[in-house]
């Protein structure tokens, strides 16, 4: 291959605009998805938990004793009866022409039927509608009549009347009763205000159902966030601040401030947490009409501050020996203003950190405790406690326990993702002095 | 060697010391005394029990009382039942614990250390994603809603065989052991693979493990001998804090699957506030983590040799 | 018949070109020393060498043999019988590259338990021996020692032991003085090159240190940007410096016979994950023509000395005067100062 003369002449090239830049590594940036879905998943608990009770008005201690442990289920009306006990039909209906139903709701189903001759008793049964076979053999009975008044929900029900004698079947005919509540015990529940003659009262939707006691979940649920969401938010607020000033004067102080303080460090940390927890939970009590929520933070408080005063401590160390803050200090710079400009942006994305991180561990803690019946005490309820009262009927509705729980780990999930978003960031972009 | 451990040991009995003080301390601050919370009872009764528990004396004699006690080991009768002694409540019931905590910590180091090192040798491949997803998962549940489902799970599948495959709970058989202690050593498993999988990823880029390869050292001898040895270190110095998680942890799972250790019944000497109980218990977690924690730094040493030799020194 | 024969080497890493055409050739016992500034590609090279590339890491070359064998389709398994029996590395950081938890007696004897199936008793007997040999005081004790115990000379002096233990056909030193105090380093290097001699190792010697180039090297091959930019004996590249690259690196480097201000090399290295598509030093050259936007193939300087640059191209006209006996390499080396 020959080579023209021309190409070996010298050429000088433009300086830079000839080499192609290329654009550096991009950082990794904080707007990753999951980042952003725990910022979305934690912005919805808080608005669950702030805006949530204004939007669903149940009291989250109401109870609705015709619904223990029920699904989900939808608002509807419920006729008031009175409840008179026996019954019979009068005599104007003593013949109907075939299997009668006189009332069908849930305190009561009427039946009537025509008395057939050589029939001497009749064995009434109630089965689900939707499955095969007769079902419960309800009562034998020498009458043409009977009045059902045994646990009947908003079911259809078959029911078949037959010769007691020869099982033959006589009548059958499906029913679904009606919603219905007893005067009496509408009064019990305070729907209706005594002596009232309402027919109708309303009963609320329960989207996600009832607990063992009747009461709203979606209610509690709302309820019981805010109180794990302030613990968990509230605490480390407290102990972080606690801590952050600790390690700061021990910090500044140097010389035998600072060793003593840091022995007395050694020995707060030195306690088995959660032991102490609840031991300082016991010792604080709660008196009557409290609701245990104070007690749980100033024990938080009193055990968990000696991590972030280490860590501020150790950072404040650091930065102290650190040529710019000498710099500073040679200049003539006051404490004040070195501690205002190169101390506080140093600390400050660390101290960001370690809160990110403390506020799944409050909620965990509160949790943990409250389920062991050491957190916050009734009315008073947490997510925590939720727990405690799903756990009693795991076998029979496990949605009782799973989905205070699942809110547990949503929260807890979200803050730390959250945190090692924060923690990476500040790591990456500002130059954090490691302790 | 032995001067660290000597310190070490020096140092872990202040601390138990410090524990049963901040103990004794806090359970006087309880508004009212004790037997307050008794039913109505004669002045007469009141002072015979006062006596009997040491509460009649004043607050400085109950504490070196206390303290001389505890040196002798005894922590008094239980306030709720009735004639026992907490020592021996402690007794009955802590081997029990021991087995639960034992199991759950080998079955967290064996599982946190596999897959940690799984994890990291398919960085960003599949196995890690999914380790990953679990841990996040499993550090994300509190332990008391995993006991939960793991119930639910065991109903299911014995309905689904139609015979009882494992028990719900109780206690007494070796199939009763693994199922709790697999609940309750599953955070801290998760936990340890975190740590153990940044600590091997440390590991596997460094550079004697390089090293190591460049002299033609492979397969499990590399992984014995070079990486997990030193990935580990970092697994070790969480031991104490993991088996404190554990001992905790136990007090929900014995709760949970019926288990009659000594943290069912400190839990429910809390609830009934039985006050020796809770104060003997507190004391003796408390010094058996102290203890566990100062043992885990004197093995720490054994396996790291910069320790073991300069700590010595010092 | 060369030991080692390396053509045109391309390594990528992800997006990297990390190495894009390294050539090398090494005879048996021979000295060569690769040259060049940091993130040119030498370590991808060295590791390359040994197989030990990440599995990322795409690794092709044109030629490569080595012991008479082909290795570009080595199995996973050769390659570890090789590995630290015919081919040892030294790396740059000793303080880093022991393991800190093994003691130096066992480091040293592992590769002896691996590939010569020693007992561990035996193993540890000559690894004292060799240790006795690098001039360390109380060789057995020492052996039972941590890495942390050592200090930076003992504990290169140590990874050369754990290198040379199974005696090698090739040893790669990645920079084996770098990270050491300028006391120590001579002693390392005279270490270094006695082990060599007494065995018959040839050598890649990496380093970015002409002065130690000098010192031991018999042959040198200049890298830049992921290639090797000149090739020749020593005296060829040290005196009759072909490439406009090793000349600015020859003036870069101080020296007390002949004071003159240093030269830095203005301008940065290209970037390998975009290389360039021409000479990758034109950007930086004194002397680039229009030509240089093409990418030079290797061209002979003179014997076995070959430089990848348009000036020795034999269109040249420089060369033509060449051609017609005028003058030589030194001369148009020089003539452009």
């Amino acid at each position: 291959m020959a080579i023209s003369v021309f190409r070996f002449a010298p050429k000088t090239w433009g300086d830079a605009d000839e080499v192609e830049a290329v654009a550096p590594l991009p950082l990794p940036s904080m707007a990753s998805p999951t980042v952003i879905l725990s910022a979305l998943m934690v912005l919805f608990l808080l608005l669950f938990v702030t805006v949530g009770p204004l939007l669903w008005k149940q009291s989250p201690s109401q109870q609705w004793l015709s619904q223990i442990s029920d699904g989900a289920s939808s608002a509807y009306s419920v006729r008031i009866v009175s409840d008179n006990g026996a019954w019979r039909p009068s005599a104007k209906n003593d013949l109907p022409r075939g299997l009668t139903v006189h009332a069908a709701n849930t305190e009561y189903v009427r039946l009537h039927w025509p008395k057939l001759a050589g029939v001497e008793r009749y064995r009434i049964y109630r089965g689900d509608a939707n499955k095969p076979g007769l079902g419960l053999a309800m009562a034998d009975t020498g009458d043409n009549y009977y009045q059902d008044r045994l646990q009947l929900s908003r079911e259809v029900y078959r029911y078949t009347i037959a010769d007691a004698e020869t099982g033959l079947l006589l009548f059958a005919r499906e029913v679904r009763p009606e919603p219905a509540m007893s005067a009496f015990e509408a009064q019990l529940q305070g729907l209706i205000p005594l002596g009232g003659n309402e027919e109708w009262v309303d009963i609320p939707a329960h989207p996600l159902g009832t607990d063992a006691l009747g009461r709203d979940i979606l209610a509690r649920l709302m309820a019981g966030g805010r109180t794990s969401l302030f613990v968990g938010v509230v605490a480390p607020l407290l102990y972080i601040s606690f801590g952050c000033i600790f390690g700061a004067i021990a910090g500044l102080m140097g010389g035998w401030v600072d060793q003593l303080a840091m022995r007395f460090v050694d020995f707060v940390v030195a306690l088995p947490f959660l032991l102490f927890m609840i031991l300082f939970r016991v010792a604080f009590g709660i008196g009557p009409g409290e609701n245990g929520i104070m007690p749980l933070i100033v024990a938080m408080l009193m055990l968990s501050w000696p991590g972030s005063a280490r860590l501020i401590r150790g950072q404040v160390l650091a930065l102290r020996s650190q040529p710019f803050v000498e710099a500073s200090r040679i200049a003539g710079v006051g404490t004040s203003k070195i501690i205002l400009r190169h101390m506080l942006p140093n600390v400050l994305p660390m101290i960001l950190v370690a809160f990110s991180f403390a506020i799944p561990q409050a909620i965990f803690t509160e949790a943990f405790l409250s389920f062991i019946g050491m957190g916050v005490s009734p009315p008073t309820t947490s997510w925590g406690a939720l727990c405690n009262d799903g756990i009693k009927t795991l076998l029979s509705h496990p949605r009782q326990l799973l989905l205070p729980a699942l809110l547990i780990s949503m929260s807890v999930l979200a803050f730390n993702i959250l945190g090692d978003a924060l923690r990476d960031a500040t790591d990456r972009r500002s130059g954090v002095v490691r302790a | 060697m032995l001067n660290f451990i000597a310190k070490r040991l020096l140092s872990g009995v202040i601390t138990i010391w410090f524990i049963a003080t901040a103990t004794f301390f806090a359970m006087h601050a309880v508004p009212g005394d004790p037997l307050t919370q008794e039913k109505a009872m004669t002045p007469a009764v009141r002072a015979q029990l006062e006596a009997r528990y040491g509460l009649d004396k004043p607050l400085f004699d109950q504490y070196r009382l206390f303290l001389g006690n505890m040196l002798k080991g005894d922590f008094g009768i239980s306030f709720t039942q009735e004639n026992r002694r907490v020592n021996d409540i402690i007794r009955e019931h802590f081997p029990i614990s021991a087995i639960l905590g034992v199991a759950a910590v080998l079955i967290a180091l064996v599982g946190g250390i596999t897959a940690g090192s799984v994890a990291a040798y398919c960085r960003n491949r599949w196995p890690d994603r999914m380790v990953m997803i679990a841990v996040i998962a499993a550090i994300s549940v509190p332990g008391f809603v995993i006991a939960g489902l793991a119930q639910l799970v065991i109903v299911a599948m014995n309905n689904a065989a139609g015979k009882t495959l494992l028990p719900v709970a109780g206690w007494g058989s070796v199939s009763q052991i693994w199922v709790p202690a697999l609940v309750l050593g599953l955070g801290t498993m998760a936990y340890l693979s975190r740590i153990m999988r940044a600590s091997m990823l440390e590991v596997l880029s460094a550079d004697f493990n390089i090293a190591a390869k460049a002299k033609g050292v492979h397969g499990w001898r590399l992984f014995f001998h070079h990486q997990l040895r030193n990935a580990v270190l970092p697994v070790v110095t969480e031991l104490g804090p993991t088996i404190a998680a554990i001992t905790t942890g136990g007090f929900v799972v014995e709760l949970i699957f019926a288990i009659p250790g000594l943290g069912r019944y400190f839990v429910q000497a809390v609830q009934q506030l039985d006050y020796t109980v809770i104060m003997g218990t507190t004391v003796f977690y408390g010094a058996f983590l102290v203890l566990v924690v100062v043992l885990v730094d004197i093995s720490y040493g054994l396996i790291d040799p910069r320790i073991r030799l300069h700590r010595g020194r010092s | 018949m060369s030991l080692l024969n390396l053509e045109s080497l391309q390594v990528s890493i992800g997006s990297v070109q990390a190495v894009r055409d390294v050539s090398l050739s090494l005879q048996p016992g021979e000295c060569r020393a690769l040259v060049g500034e940091s993130g040119c590609g030498k370590s991808v090279t060295a590791m390359s060498l040994l197989g030990l590339m990440p599995n990322a890491a795409e690794t092709a070359a044109q030629h490569w043999q080595f012991a008479g064998r082909d290795m570009a389709h080595l199995t996973e398994r050769d390659w570890r019988k090789l590995r630290g029996n015919q081919i040892a590395m030294i790396f740059q950081n000793p303080m880093t590259a022991l393991d800190p938890t093994q003691t130096i007696g066992a480091q040293i004897a592992e590769p002896l338990r691996i590939h010569k199936g020693l007992s561990r008793r035996d193993a540890k007997k000559r690894a004292i021996a060799l240790l006795e040999r690098l001039a360390i005081a109380n060789p057995a004790q020492r052996a039972e020692q941590y890495p942390f115990e050592f200090s930076g000379g003992m504990l290169q002096r140590a990874m050369i032991a754990m290198a040379v233990v199974c005696e090698p056909e090739l040893l790669i030193a990645d920079e084996p003085t770098t990270a050491l105090d300028v006391t120590v380093q001579a002693e390392v290097l005279c270490l270094l090159q006695e082990m060599r001699e007494s065995s018959g190792t040839a050598m890649l010697f990496i380093t970015h240190d002409l002065g130690v180039v000098a010192e031991i090297a018999d042959s040198v091959s200049v890298m830049y940007a992921g290639q090797t930019v000149e090739s020749g004996s020593l005296t060829q590249v040290f005196t009759t410096e072909a490439h406009p690259y090793t000349q600015a690196l020859k003036r870069a480097v101080p020296s007390l016979e002949n004071p003159r201000p240093l030269e830095a090399i203005a301008g940065t290295p290209p970037d390998l994950r975009k290389p360039p598509t021409g000479c990758g030093f034109a950007a930086r050259c004194s002397q680039r023509m229009a030509v240089c936007e093409q990418a030079p193939p290797p061209m002979s300087v003179g014997d076995s000395h070959i430089a990848r640059c348009w000036l020795w191209h034999e269109d040249h006209p420089r060369r033509w005067r060449d051609k017609d006996g005028f003058t030589n390499a030194s001369v148009i080396g020089r003539s452009r100062r």
